[in-house]
Parts: structure tokens; C-alpha cells; sequence
């Protein structure tokens, strides 16, 4: 199997990215050796804890990158965190070539004075507390009667679609019961959305705005103009046409949630109430110049993620910080998704990301801008600690079977938020003596 | 006999389904699997059997990948009577209305140039979890045996 011509081949991240890397240069290289880390006890990244937890048929993705361990040869080493358990220069020594598939974790700020004020959230945090990520702590905020979103992208619609719901509303899921308990004993009465962006360009996919529809307890409404040119581009009238049925009065609803559509308002500053000095008031500008401000009980912004905020001090950042066609980073490092071209972007288009970036990489090694050195193991050369760490496919094989096996009532799957006790099941199927909670 | 694989993928599902259908034939027969952006619509007409694999985006639409070769479809118009093709479409009941609706806009237009399907359409939801290849699997010999009947009579 091993020899001269045998590229090891490290990739670091399982999510989409790192998986579709992984798929494409399999294909490529059927002889090479190639390890897929993760910093979780389990693999495939933001499919497990960035798609909502109410999505599961897109979660289903993961049944072809299964494959990948199961079948065509790749291993699964996860537990395995880069700058921790192993640094990058080590890696290399290990490997030919090491691809950066770390995404990107870090939600980007507004810079708006007032945006660190109690009663501020950031989507990122509450999205990993409701997919029960082990980096998330504590109970689900509290975010009173009449929150407000700042951003109208993905991650904002499926915050709103989450603050609408109402438990029953979950069946099927693997939301994290706790804080949906946290959140259900108050939830919210108004939400309001606010896109800085007017309709045509605003980010929302339309299919996830037509979702909204769905839930039927829930009146939407918008004092703004939805319309856009007669010339927008197709996602711009499709978006349109789905605001258009969602607030038409004619939609039949109830009236136990309200969900207000704001587009076309930059938030210029976020105030405290003066007696508690939690965030109170957004104040809206548009591009007319009007100002409005927008009462709040709590302020989420969902306005994207910063780029280079998933390798920090790894990589020097001036590496990573300027988005790339080119998945080249240096001598024999690379990146894919995320990590290389910024939080665009579903997880389709990772994959025509991944495959360009496995173009590249099968061009380097022809060319020999990539160097294989025969003395490199790959993951059997890697310190016997690291190699002991590392949680395989087979380990989260079975920490998936006791997640499913544990399921609540109308649920797919219970994880656990807790990195030890994910161990735990992936070593030995149960959790022995630990706390229940 | 020659059978040609072809596949309109976004998220890799449906090349990976191609794939194992290629695989699963190969033992009887030559096989050609191919991306439907890389295929010319002019070499259909001479195929003995075409399996087209084909999920869903968006609303309904047709995924990136068979987009231009829908294009070039409709600017070629050619005479498709002679074609025998089998449907295996993608797609997720989550999205009521536009469920599978991806491969129904390809195999429309094969109908209309004169194709003739056969065997059973296809189909896999993602809802269903089930993974799209043993379903595709399952589906093929059905499609084989209708072949074959309609070559004899």
C-alpha cells in the first residue's frame, strides 16, 4: 500500500468541506494514505451542529460521507485538537501535504457602539447551545417578549424559526431538550428580523422563508416594501414572491406569535435601559435617512462569521485572512470551504470548493511543488499519545448508536453537550457513573 | 450492451449513486458514467440505454451541475425517438411541492423530443434517510428486465 509515490495526506476539520476533500482526493488517489482530523469526539462539523436541529433530511448528507471511513479507506481521527495535541509543524513532519478545513467559528461583530451590552447575543453561541455543542455552556438566555435579529441570512431565519416554534413543533429533531426547556418557559410574543439589506439583496434563501410559512400560530408582518425591481435577478423575485406570501392578510394564522420583517435598516447603535443597562433599543437609519428606534427585550446579531477566526494563532493570520481561489496556502499547506473563500455559501458548494482545491493539489504533486518524503508514516507515525487520543470511526459508531438509542419521546437522537461524556459513549457504548443532566 | 451512467448533482448524492450504478453494472455490461455538465446532448440519440440520476435545488429546480446541459438540450432540439432512458430522481418530501420535481424538468424535455422511458421513475428522499444508492440499487434490475422485454418485442 505504502510507498515512494503514496501521498499521506492530513485534512483538519470533518465538516462538509473536510469530508468533500476528503471524497474528491480519494478519488483521485486511491493509493493515498489520508487522516481526517477533528477537535470533536465526533466527525462531519457543522452538518452536526450549524444545520438546525429541526432540519434532519439536510443532515442526511452525512450517509455518503460515512462511506469515506467505512469503506474507501480513510480514517477518522477525532478528539484531536490542532495547537493542543499536536501542532502544526508535527503534523507536518507526519504528512505530505496537511488542507485547512477548519471553517469558521467566530461570529463576526457589528461594530455598532452598544453591541456588547448585556441582553446581546450572538446567533453562533445560541445556535451551539440548541445543537448541544460541547464548546456551549449554560442555560439558553433569556431573551424576553420581543427579541430582535439583526441579519436576515440563514442562520437569522433559522433563529426565528426556532423562536416561533413551540415544542411540539420539534418532533422529529435532535434539538437539545435543555434549552429548549430553558427557552420554552418564556418564550417570545414578537420577533423582529432586520436586514440591512433591502429585498433583492438581502441574504435569506427563499426556500427557508417559504419554511416560515408553515407554522401556522404565527402572523407575519412588514411595514417596509418587499417589492423588488422588475429586473432583480431570480433568488432576488423568488425571495420576494415567499415575503409576499407570508404576509399576505389573506395567509390564514393565528395570532400567537408575531414575526415582523424588517428589510432595509442598518442598526447604528444598540442602548441600554438606564435602570437595568441591558440592551433596550436598536436604532434603526435607512437609507433615506429616516431613523426609527426599535424597542427590544434582547438583541441577537446574526451577521456572519470573521474570517481566520477558525486556526487562531496556528497559522500566522495574515495567511489567512484574505479570501483565495487558490487553495495554496505554503509549501504543503492548504485550505478548502470556508477557511479559504469566507462564510458563503451552502454546503453544495463546498464541494465544487473541495474539488477545485483537490485539482490543485493532484497538479502539485505532478509538478512536484508538493515533495513526498517515503519517511513520512501519517497517522502511524504520530506520537503514541496522539494515535491513543484520538477517537476512531468505529468509536463514533457507537457514540452514535447510544445517541439514538437514547433519544427522547418524538425525538432522533439526544447529544450530549459534554465533550467527557461523548467520550465516554464512544469508547464503551454507556456513560457509567456520570451525572445525568 | 453499452449503458450510459449520467448524473446533475449539488451535493454529490446523486454522482455517488451514479457511481455505484456504474459499479453494479459493470459486471455485464460497458459502462459510461459521466457528469451531465461534461455530456453533449448530440451523443444521446445513439445510446443503446441512458441512466439519468438527478436530484433537486432549490425550488424545484435543476441542480448546478445539469444546468448546462439542459441548455444545450433545448438549443440542440435533437430527435430523441430512438432513445431508451431510465429516471432515478432526487429529491425531499420535507419540500412537499418541489419534491423530486429536479429530475421531472429533464425527463420532461426528453419526452418531449421523443424519448421513451422505461421501467419504473426512480425516486429517493432524503427525508427517508435512507442512503440513495441502496434505493437506486434496488430500483435497477427492474429497469434492466423492462429493457430487455422492450428490445425483444
Amino acid at each position: 500500500m505504502s510507498s515512494p509515490s503514496t501521498p499521506r495526506i492530513a485534512i483538519v476539520g470533518s465538516g462538509p468541506s473536510g469530508c468533500y476533500l476528503a471524497q474528491s482526493l480519494r478519488r483521485a488517489l486511491p493509493e493515498a494514505i489520508i487522516t481526517v482530523f477533528d477537535q470533536l469526539a465526533c466527525p462531519f462539523g457543522l452538518i452536526r451542529y450549524g444545520v438546525a436541529a429541526d432540519h434532519q433530511s439536510t443532515k442526511a448528507i452525512t450517509r455518503q460521507f460515512e462511506r469515506l471511513f467505512t469503506r474507501d479507506g480513510v480514517t477518522f481521527a477525532g478528539n484531536i485538537r490542532l495547537g493542543r495535541d499536536l501542532g502544526l509543524d508535527e503534523l507536518q513532519e507526519h504528512y505530505d501535504l496537511v488542507a485547512l478545513a477548519t471553517g469558521l467559528s467566530q461570529d463576526r461583530g457589528l461594530t455598532v457602539p452598544g453591541e456588547h451590552l448585556p441582553g446581546v447575543h450572538s446567533a453562533g453561541v445560541l445556535t451551539r447551545l440548541l445543537n448541544a455543542h460541547p464548546d456551549s455552556t449554560g442555560p439558553f438566555p433569556e431573551l424576553g417578549p420581543a427579541p430582535v435579529i439583526l441579519g436576515a441570512g440563514n442562520v437569522a431565519i433559522d433563529l426565528v424559526r426556532f423562536l416561533a416554534k413551540r415544542p411540539e413543533h420539534f418532533a422529529g429533531s435532535d434539538i437539545h431538550d435543555d434549552a429548549l426547556a430553558d427557552y420554552a418557559a418564556r418564550p417570545a410574543e414578537r420577533i423582529t428580523v432586520v436586514s440591512r439589506s433591502p429585498v433583492a439583496t438581502a441574504k435569506g434563501d427563499p426556500l427557508m422563508l417559504r419554511e416560515l410559512g408553515k407554522l401556522e400560530h404565527v402572523r407575519f408582518t412588514s411595514p417596509d416594501d418587499l417589492s423588488v425591481p422588475a429586473d432583480a435577478d431570480r433568488a432576488a423575485i423568488a425571495r420576494a414572491e415567499a415575503l409576499a406570501t407570508l404576509t399576505d392578510p389573506a395567509r390564514a394564522h393565528s395570532s400567537a406569535v408575531e414575526v415582523v420583517l424588517r428589510f432595509g435598516w442598518a442598526p447604528g447603535e444598540i442602548l441600554a435601559d438606564p435602570t437595568t443597562g441591558r440592551a433596550a433599543t436598536v436604532a434603526l437609519t435607512n437609507a433615506a435617512g429616516d431613523r426609527e428606534p426599535l424597542a427590544a427585550s434582547a438583541v441577537i446579531r446574526a451577521v456572519g462569521f470573521e474570517l481566520g477566526s477558525g486556526l487562531a494563532g496556528l497559522v500566522p493570520a495574515e495567511l489567512l485572512e484574505h479570501r483565495s481561489d487558490s487553495g495554496f496556502v505554503r509549501d504543503g499547506l492548504y485550505r478548502t470551504g470556508w477557511v479559504k473563500r469566507g462564510p458563503t455559501g451552502t454546503i453544495p458548494e463546498n464541494r465544487s470548493d473541495a474539488k477545485q482545491v483537490a485539482d490543485e493539489i493532484q497538479a502539485d504533486l505532478a509538478s512536484g511543488r508538493i515533495v513526498l518524503d517515503p519517511r513520512k508514516r501519517g497517522f502511524a507515525g504520530l506520537p503514541a499519545a496522539v494515535q491513543e487520543r484520538a477517537v476512531s470511526f468505529a468509536d463514533w459508531q457507537r457514540l452514535d448508536l447510544a445517541e439514538i438509542a437514547e433519544a427522547g419521546p418524538d425525538r432522533v437522537r439526544r447529544k450530549r453537550a459534554d465533550h467527557d461524556h461523548m467520550l465516554r459513549l464512544a469508547r464503551s457504548g454507556h456513560l457509567a457513573d456520570a451525572p445525568a443532566r | 450492451m453499452h449503458i450510459t451512467v449520467l448524473y446533475g448533482t449539488e451535493s454529490g448524492n446523486s454522482e455517488l449513486i451514479a457511481e455505484d450504478l456504474g459499479q453494479a453494472l459493470a459486471a455485464d455490461h460497458e459502462v459510461t458514467v459521466s457528469d451531465l455538465q461534461d455530456y453533449d446532448p448530440a451523443q444521446l440519440a445513439g445510446n443503446a440505454l441512458t441512466l439519468i440520476v438527478c436530484s433537486t435545488h432549490g425550488e424545484g429546480e435543476l441542480p448546478n451541475t445539469a444546468i448546462p446541459f439542459a441548455e444545450a438540450l433545448d438549443a440542440l432540439q435533437p430527435d430523441l425517438s430512438g432513445l431508451r432512458y431510465a429516471m432515478f430522481g432526487l429529491g425531499d418530501t420535507f419540500y412537499e411541492e418541489t419534491y423530486s420535481q429536479g429530475s421531472e424538468l429533464l425527463d420532461r424535455r426528453f419526452t418531449e423530443l421523443g424519448g421513451t422511458r422505461i421501467g419504473e421513475y426512480g425516486r429517493h428522499d432524503a427525508s427517508s434517510w435512507d442512503l440513495g444508492s441502496d434505493v437506486a440499487l434496488e430500483w435497477l434490475p427492474g429497469v434492466i428486465e423492462a429493457f430487455e422485454a422492450a428490445v425483444v418485442s
